[in-house]
Parts: C-alpha cells; sequence; structure tokens
C-alpha cells in the first residue's frame, strides 16, 4: 500500500511551493552553467571548478541528512567519500583495462553505484556506534572512524598505497563528467527533499527530538539511524567516485578530518536541515578561495576573516531581522512607495529553518 | 514566500561568484612583449615551505632574467599560485592562471597535485616544466611536460648503489613516512635495489604526518638493531625532527639521504644534530661551485635562510625555460610557441645549480647526483673510506 | 623489560604533553560546553611568544614564559569576546564553525607574520635526567608529567573549594538558572578562557621543549589530539583529561612499538573507538540520566 502510493505522493511532493523553488534555481544555475562551458565562453577556472562543486553539494546535502535531520554530529563524511571513490575508481580501472570497449556512459555510472554502494556498508558499520553514543562522543568516533578508513587504505597495495591512485586512464574532463554531476546533484536533491517530507523523514525528525518519545510511538530508532548513515555514505561514495575522474593522481590522506569539517562548516552554514541552504553554501564556500585569489598570500587570511563574519553576522539579530524584512511583499510595498509593513517574526538560529 | 527573495538574492550572489570567474579569458594571444610563467604550489597549509622555496627560487631567476633584458626580448612575469597542496585548488588554480594568459606552466610543487594538473593541462598543449614532482607518475601522459629533478625510483635505485659501492654498510635500517608519496617512492625503491645488491633490510620504522612529532620508539627500535647505516628518505622538516631526538641515542651512525634532505643544516636548532647526514642530491648549498655559491649568495640577501633543494629546482626550471624558448627562437606572439618550445626542450643542455641537464622525449632528465656528507655543521663532498 | 620500560616511558612522555594540552582544552570545553578548536592554534601562537622572548628581545627564560602566558591570555579573552560572545545564543554547532575559522585566522596570521619554516624554540626548561632501573627518563618527560600532575590538583581544587569554581560548574550545568542565581554568566566564561588559554601557554612550553621545531600549523594535531583525550576521558571532567591524554600518549607508543608503526594511527583509534562503545561516555564522564 504504502509503496505503490511512494511515487504519486512523491511527485505531489514535488508541486509543493518551496521545493520546486529550489529545483528550478537550481536547474537555472545549472542551464546556464552548462551553457557557458559548452559554448567555450566559460572561463578555465570556473570549468575546472564545476566537477569538485558540484561533488561538494552532494557531499553537504548528504551529510544534512545526518547532522540537520538525524541531528547527530559526524565529522568522518570525507571518509565515506574515499572509500566511494577508491573502491569506484578501481572499479573503473579494472573495467577500462578489461574491456576496453566499454562505453564511459556504462562505466562510470556502474563506478558511482559500486563506490556508493562500498561506501554505504562502511556507513552501516560506522552508523553502528551511534546507536549507542551520542553528541560529542558519536563526533569523536566518526573522527575516529574517519582516520581508521584513511590509514587503512593508506596503507592498501591495491589502491596504490602512499603513492596514491593513479586515475590518469580514466580522467576525464568537466565537458565530460558535467551531464553526470547534473544527474546526481538532482538525484540527491529531489530524494532528500522528499525524504524530508515522507513519513520516514517525521521518523528521524523525531528520534531527533527525542529519541525515547519516538521510540515509545513505535519508530524503530536503530533501523532510522543505521539508513540515515548508510543513505548519506551512498551518496558521498557516488560523489567521490566522480570526483576521482576528474584527477589524476589521488591520495587517501585528502580525505581527513579537516575535510570532514570543511563539509560540516558548509552544512552549518546552510543551516540544518536545510536542502536549499547546503547546496547555496556549498557554492559560496567552495567558490570564495578561488575568488578570493586576488588576494595572493593574504588570500585565506581573507578567508577565515570572512567564514568568522558570515557566522557572526548570520547569528545577529538585527541582521536577520533586515533580511526577514527582504521578502516579495515589502519589496512590492517599497516599490509602491507604500509603508513598509514590519515582519513580526524573526530569526534567531543561524539562517536555517528548524 | 518569506524567505524567497533572500534565496533569489542568493542565488544571484551564486550566479554572480560563477561568472565573476566566468568571465571569458582575456585570451591567450599575446602581443610578444612578455610571457607568463605560471605555477602552483602550497604556499598555506602543511606544506607551505616547500611551496614558498619553489617560488622565492623562482623568483630570483625572474628578477636576474629581467634585470638581464629578458626572454628574446620578453619580460618575464611569474604568476604563482596557492593550491595549499590540494589537487582540486591546483586544478582550479591551473584554469585561473591559464585566464591570465599562461604561456608556459611550470606544475605543481608536490606530486599528487602536479599529476592532477599536468592531466588538465593535456588538451591545451601548453609547455610544462616542472621543478619538483619527483613521483614516477606525476608527469606520464602528456607529451609536453618535461622534469627538472630525479624520480622517485631513479634515487632510491642511486641510493642502494652508492651504498654498496662504496661499501658504506650491509644492513641497514630504514625510517621513513608511510603517508607521502615521495618517501613511500623512495623507499620501495630503495628496498627492491637493495635486495639486488644484496644489502640487508633489518628494521624498517616509520611514521605518518599526524605522528610526525614523537620518534622516541622507533629510534629505540633503530638503536636496538645495532646497524650502522639509517636511510631516512624523508623530508628535510621531519629529518630536523627525528636527528634531534635522536641525539645521543644513535651517535656515530650514517643517516643517508636523498634531494628531499637539503638545506637540513639551515633547519636545525644545532648543526650537531646532523653530524654523519649523508646526502645524495644534485644540489648542495655548500658547493663551491661558483654559480651555485652566487645564487646561494643572492638567495639568502633576499630570504634571510639559505636556499634548499626546492628553490634550486624552482630556479632552475625559470632557467631552462629561458633556454628553450631562446633555442626555439620564438616570441609569445607566434602561434606555433607551444610546439616549438616543446621540440626544443630535447635540443637544449642546461648548466644549472642542480647540475648539467638534458631531455629525453619522456621529459625525464639526466643528470649527475653527488653525494655530501655534513660534518662539524658543514656540508663536504663525502669520500668513501 | 627494558624494552617495555622504555616504550612505557616515551608512551608517559607523549601522554603528559596530550594530557597538559588536554587540561586546558577540557577547561573550556567542559564549562563553556563549545569545542574550541583553536586551541591548539592558541598553544602555536604561545609558542612563537616565547621564540620571540628568547631570541629577538634577549629575555630570560622565566621571564618569557610569563609572556607567553600574558599573550595566549589575552589572545584567548580576545577571540572570546570578538569571536565567541555574539554566539552565546547560537547553537553549539554555529560556534564550533567560528572556532574553526578563528583556527584557520590564527595559522594564517602565523604564517604571513613568521613564515612557512619551521623555527626552533627555546629550550627553557634544563632538567636532568633520572635513571631508575638502567632505564633513563629524560628531564623534559618527568618535568611534564610533575607539572601535569600540578596543575590538575590546581585545577581540580580550584573548580571543586573556590566561589569562582563553583560559578564555574553552575554555568557549566544551566546556563539559564546560574544568571537567575546572579552568576554573571559572561564574566564566568572570559575567565574560564583566560585560564584555559593560560594553560595553553604552559603546554606550549613544554611542547617547545620536548619537540623543539615550531611552524604555523604546529597547533592543528595538538589540538585534535587534545580534543580526542577530553573525549576519551569524559567531557569536563578533568582528571578524565589527563587520564586520557597519558593513555592515548601510551597506547600510540605501545601500537607502535610491538605492533607495527604503519598501523600505529589505526590502533589507536581503533582503541578508542572500542573503549567509547563499551564506556559512552568516556572513562571518567558521568553519566546522564535521560530525563523522559
Amino acid at each position: 500500500m504504502e509503496k505503490k502510493n511512494t511515487f504519486k505522493t512523491a511527485l505531489k511532493r514535488l508541486t509543493t511551493k518551496k521545493n520546486p523553488l529550489t529545483v528550478a534555481m537550481v536547474a537555472v544555475l545549472y542551464a546556464v552553467i552548462a551553457y557557458l562551458v559548452y559554448s567555450g565562453s566559460a572561463s578555465r577556472q570556473l570549468s575546472n571548478m564545476l566537477i569538485s562543486v558540484s561533488c561538494y553539494i552532494v557531499l553537504a546535502v548528504s551529510l544534512n541528512l545526518v547532522v540537520g535531520l538525524l541531528g547527530e554530529l559526524s565529522l568522518g563524511h570525507a571518509s565515506f567519500m574515499s572509500v566511494g571513490l577508491f573502491t569506484g575508481c578501481q572499479l573503473a580501472l579494472t573495467l577500462h583495462n578489461a574491456i576496453p570497449g566499454m562505453p564511459f556512459w556504462v562505466r562510470l555510472p556502474l563506478a558511482m553505484l559500486f563506490g556508493g554502494i562500498m561506501a554505504a556498508a562502511v556507513g552501516f558499520v560506522v552508523g553502528l556506534p551511534a546507536l549507542r553514543l551520542k553528541g560529542d562522543y558519536l563526533a569523536i568516533v566518526t573522527l575516529a572512524c574517519g582516520e581508521i578508513i584513511k590509514s587503512i587504505i593508506t596503507n592498501l597495495k591495491i589502491f596504490g598505497g602512499a603513492l596514491g591512485l593513479s586515475t590518469g586512464p580514466i580522467y576525464s574532463n568537466t565537458k565530460t563528467l558535467l551531464p553526470y554531476a547534473i544527474v546526481l546533484v538532482f538525484l540527491t536533491m529531489l530524494l532528500m527533499m522528499n525524504l524530508k517530507k515522507s513519513r520516514y523523514g517525521r521518523a528521524i525528525m523525531a528520534v531527533r527530538d527525542n529519541r525515547i518519545a519516538a521510540e515509545s510511538c513505535g519508530v524503530n530508532v536503530t533501523y532510522f539511524k543505521l539508513v540515515v548513515f548508510m543513505i548519506a555514505a551512498f551518496f558521498a561514495g557516488a560523489a567521490g567516485a566522480l570526483y576521482g575522474h576528474n584527477f589524476a593522481n589521488i591520495k587517501a590522506t585528502t580525505f581527513d578530518y579537516n575535510m570532514s569539517i570543511e563539509i560540516l562548516v558548509i552544512v552549518v552554514l546552510g543551516g540544518m536541515g536545510s536542502v536549499r541552504g547546503s547546496i547555496i553554501a556549498a557554492i559560496v564556500l567552495r567558490a570564495l578561495p578561488e575568488m578570493l585569489r586576488e588576494f595572493s598570500d593574504y588570500r585565506m587570511l581573507v578567508y577565515s576573516i570572512v567564514l568568522i563574519a558570515i557566522m557572526l553576522l548570520n547569528a545577529s539579530p538585527r541582521f536577520n531581522e533586515l533580511r526577514g524584512r527582504l521578502t516579495v511583499k515589502n519589496i512590492i510595498a517599497v516599490l509602491k512607495k507604500k509603508k513598509t509593513p514590519v515582519e513580526e517574526t524573526v530569526e534567531v538560529t543561524a539562517g536555517g529553518e528548524k | 514566500m518569506k524567505k524567497f527573495v533572500a534565496m533569489m538574492l542568493a542565488a544571484v550572489m551564486c550566479l554572480a561568484c560563477m561568472t565573476a570567474c566566468g568571465a571569458p579569458a582575456a585570451s591567450n594571444v599575446s602581443d610578444g612583449s612578455s610571457i607568463i610563467i605560471g605555477g602552483v604550489g602550497p604556499l598555506t597549509g602543511d606544506y607551505a615551505n616547500y611551496g614558498t622555496s619553489v617560488r622565492n627560487g623562482m623568483v630570483q631567476a625572474v628578477e636576474e632574467i629581467n634585470a638581464a633584458g629578458g626572454i628574446n626580448g620578453m619580460e618575464v612575469v611569474l604568476d604563482f599560485q596557492d593550491s595549499a597542496a590540494d589537487p582540486d585548488s591546483a586544478v582550479a588554480a591551473y584554469g585561473k592562471l591559464m585566464d591570465n594568459g599562461m604561456n608556459v606552466f611550470t606544475g605543481g610543487v608536490l606530486s599528487g597535485e602536479t599529476a592532477s594538473a599536468v592531466a588538465a593541462a593535456n588538451e591545451d598543449g601548453v609547455p610544462i616544466v616542472t621543478p619538483t614532482a619527483t613521483a614516477d607518475a606525476a608527469i606520464v601522459g602528456n607529451p609536453n611536460t618535461f622534469r627538472i629533478c630525479f624520480t622517485d625510483s631513479s634515487q632510491g635505485l642511486a641510493s642502494a648503489n652508492y651504498i654498496a659501492d662504496n661499501k658504506m654498510a650491509d644492513k641497514v635500517a630504514v625510517f621513513y613516512q608511510s603517508d607521502i608519496d615521495y618517501s613511500v617512492g623512495l623507499y620501495t625503491n630503495f628496498e627492491t635495489q637493495c635486495a639486488e645488491r644484496g644489502i640487508e633490510i633489518v628494521e624498517v620504522q616509520t611514521f605518518t604526518a599526524d605522528t610526525a612529532t614523537d620518534f622516541s620508539t622507533q629510534i629505540n627500535a633503530i638503536a636496538d638493531s645495532g646497524v650502522s647505516l639509517v636511510f631516512i628518505p624523508i623530508y628535510a622538516a621531519e629529518a630536523s625532527t627525528f636527528l634531534t631526538q635522536a641525539q645521543g641515542k644513535l651517535d656515530g651512525k650514517i643517516f643517508f639521504g636523498c634531494d628531499g634532505l637539503d638545506g637540513i643544516l639551515g633547519k636545525v636548532s644545532d648543526p650537531a644534530v646532523a653530524e654523519n647526514v649523508v646526502m645524495l642530491t644534485p644540489f648542495a648549498a655548500d658547493d663551491p661551485d661558483a654559480q651555485v655559491q652566487a645564487f646561494v649568495t643572492e638567495y639568502k640577501a633576499d630570504n634571510g635562510a639559505a636556499p634548499d633543494q626546492f628553490a634550486a629546482s624552482g630556479y632552475d626550471a625559470i632557467y631552462v625555460i629561458k633556454a628553450a624558448v631562446e633555442k626555439a627562437g620564438v616570441t609569445t606572439a607566434d602561434a606555433d610557441f607551444d610546439a616549438k618550445v616543446v621540440a626544443a626542450m630535447t635540443a637544449i643542455e642546461v648548466d644549472g645549480v642542480t647540475g648539467t641537464m638534458t631531455w629525453g622525449e619522456d621529459g625525464e632528465t639526466t643528470k649527475a647526483a653527488k653525494a655530501m656528507i655534513i660534518h662539524d655543521g658543514v656540508a663536504v663532498l663525502y669520500t668513501a673510506g | 623489560m627494558i624494552h617495555f620500560l622504555q616504550t612505557l616511558i616515551s608512551g608517559l612522555s607523549l601522554g603528559s604533553i596530550y594530557a597538559l594540552i588536554a587540561l586546558g582544552y577540557t577547561m573550556v570545553y567542559g564549562i563553556a560546553k563549545m569545542l574550541n578548536f583553536a586551541h591548539g592554534d592558541i598553544i602555536m601562537v604561545g609558542a612563537y611568544a616565547a621564540i620571540v622572548a628568547v631570541f629577538q628581545m634577549k629575555l630570560p627564560g622565566l621571564v618569557a614564559v610569563l609572556a607567553a602566558v600574558l599573550v595566549c591570555t589575552v589572545l584567548g579573552v580576545t577571540v572570546e569576546f570578538l569571536a565567541y560572545k555574539p554566539l552565546r545564543q547560537s547553537p553549539p554547532l554555529t560556534v564550533l564553525i567560528t572556532a574553526i575559522g578563528v583556527s584557520y585566522f590564527l595559522q594564517n596570521i602565523a604564517l604571513l607574520i613568521f613564515g612557512s619554516e619551521q623555527m626552533a624554540s627555546p629550550v627553557i626548561m634544563k632538567l636532568p635526567a633520572l635513571v631508575i632501573g638502567g632505564v633513563q627518563i629524560d628531564g623534559i618527560t618527568w618535568g611534564t608529567l610533575a607539572v601535569t600532575c600540578i596543575i590538575m590538583l590546581g585545577l581540580t581544587l580550584f573548580i571543586n573549594k573556590t566561589k569562582m569554581g563553583k560559578a564555574m560548574r553552575a554555568v557549566s550545568e544551566d546556563k539559564g538558572a546560574a544568571e537567575l542565581m546572579g552568576i554573571s554568566v559572561n564574566k564566568t566564561i572570559t575567565i574560564t578562557f583566560a585560564i584555559g588559554s593560560a594553560l595553553a601557554a604552559i603546554a606550549s612550553i613544554f611542547y617547545g621543549s620536548a619537540y623543539v621545531y615550531i611552524r604555523p600549523t604546529t597547533g592543528a594535531m595538538p589540538g585534535i589530539k587534545a580534543f580526542t583525550a577530553a573525549v576519551f576521558g569524559g567531557i569536563g571532567s578533568i582528571p578524565g583529561a589527563m587520564l586520557g591524554g597519558i593513555l592515548l600518549g601510551v597506547i600510540e607508543q605501545f601500537a607502535k612499538a610491538y605492533i607495527s608503526t604503519l598501523w600505529s594511527d589505526a590502533i589507536v583509534f581503533g582503541v578508542l573507538v572500542v573503549v567509547l562503545i563499551v564506556k559512552p561516555t568516556g572513562l571518567l564522564g558521568k553519566k546522564i540520566s535521560e530525563k523522559v
């Protein structure tokens, strides 16, 4: 009964107000970018960043499922990505050697699927401690698991060890990879949006808000916690396999806690549980260091100051009040030179919807 | 609808970000009055010292060349971008350099970032002369790429041969960093060649970037193994920590390293800890050669410290580019600039501070390595026995 | 046996440094309830302050220590005032991200001022080595251990016996209720930061004496290790942070000596995961009963 209706209800939800807006925004963005890239008028810097930024969008949206929806702090998301990357790219390399005639549009999705499944399997294992631990204790365990995964991959000969995996033979440029990146971003985005609004999403949020209450209402906490970890890991892994195709050499040490924290920064900045927020924050935070190249040696210093400033601004009630007033109604009112109606609700939390 | 505008504003901002860097490039066709040499490397983060050294060396070479009238009358412009040692950032930086109208690329400083930037550069045909990416695979797959430094495999091999040829030891211990490609690459090739030459490796100790502060366990194990020579294919920064902690525990042993160790004397707190360090390196700041000394004196005046192998390779890379462009006899205004410079690379011989170099079609160089030993705080040429 | 003792000593040596850093970390962590990712970078600043004081200003060792403490305390309080105070009402994750921003900021400022090349720290503590049963214990090892113990006892007494300590515990338990009882939450947290940063300065002196070389990114690793040690021992527990730090160091050295240096990172974190699964609130952490 439930399953039959899932598709219909999903379609119905697509037509609700907020989400189509986000979908439209992303679609327009990608349409413009695709036009720029394929017509050759995009700058090289922009086109070289696109795959990476798309992967970060997927990473942030999927981590948001764990942090925003489930309410658990995870500091090991980059390691899921690295599991997907190394298994997926290794599969692609093997296929490339074994079946030279295999078309790219079969090989890459296969690699992404395989990488995602492997990452989900690891996500299951990492999710197990989450059944017993909470808060910072869980955070440190996810960090530890990430470091263990990094250490294992660095020492495994099959993935190239410390020399890194040479993905040169399967290297592809932005023009080849962009369609796959767009599909992956849309899949992740739509799934998260619909999950959030489905009964599963509500169950997950119930676990976040009050585990005991949720449990007494018959929500299977164990099941939902593991499923969330696995879905998040799956998308991170698939993004990883795609990411690996865009580079010629990939080392496990790149995917350490620093990268996990970077993804977390995106999620927090975008707002807990907000898909759209994650997307915007991923683009802004990834583009920022590149845009700051004009500052040369002061680049990362300026970046850190901007990061602190954004966090402080986001939390400042005055700024939020100002932002709250920026509604269509108010702007139209201003345009009509009427008195601005004051918004009563003022956001307190950091740029997200609770 | 409440956040509609806020969201739209954000979207517009995103688009603005994208199109700001999305504005079409100033075009790659130069007027032939200047030549833009682009480089990428870590200027921030954990590996900032390497990128900074390479850039310092390059800046010095560019200043000298411009003071002497440039290359074929063209003014040299150096555009060096930060990568924070991240391939992701390095590839984006390469794009930025192309947008800025780069004529010759010097790749990255570390092997990983170089491999990805070189792969991304494949479709552009831009000539690449990379100073310090030692991993064998770093330049494979792009026929326009040449490197200044030795490869990991050649260094590991040469080290084992040198130890065997000069009968320095039959039994050795190895201490290497297990999570960086340079160190692992050298060790693996050293191990293979040792088996060939009958050198026995009796003790292998490792560390990672996360545990690079305390080496007492490893030092104890090496001391217990009783060997007289320790092979340390690591970089000078980690080596200085290792040698400082080994002081009093591994006295009298020879520490054998490769080009990564160069500059060790400038990094240790007390020259005494670097006693008995042997380096198989193409460059040594204490080399009495006039050209080397001129470079070292000038570098010290500019940067307040002696140059290491990274700086020397960066310095040489610029002069190699100069030699190739002059040999090709082209300016950046010529349409076939890229092809002619690449063709000239295999025809030139450059006498740089890191040795006399020629290049094969595969982009690899051949040059001699000197073995230097540190005695009483001074590096001198090593003599067997 | 000698080998075992040797490994134990080097474990204690490493562990006591971790513990010393973790004490300052857990202070802020337990009371202000925030993950101060910039703590490690304050240690880095302290180490540079000592270098400047000794080598450039030619100050004697003890004055240099005081200078480092002063610099770190002022820095800690300033950072708290500028970056964390405005976020008092925000969710903890927002503060965490700001702390990461501060960490980047301090690293990059140090990079611009001192350059990327490592600098050697002055050896301020010159203590004689002890030889017990044929095993040599370096001066710095027992010195650090002793100082860590003294600081741990001092902090425990301060928190449990003084009025300020009581206020801190109250703030840690419930900010709102503490405010109602007439405790100035802002003042209490500022003092917590001052103490935490001063402890970071002391840790930096010992870190510098033990490991000599300082770079702008030096603080990152100790910061994450201190976080690990603090959680391992139980959040907010001062003896727990010390125990966690020392155990972390000892496990690390034993894994290196007896199993494999290649896998030591994985083993240390593996032990950590297992211990936390068995004891979900850390070694000495309080068991929190869930309210229904």
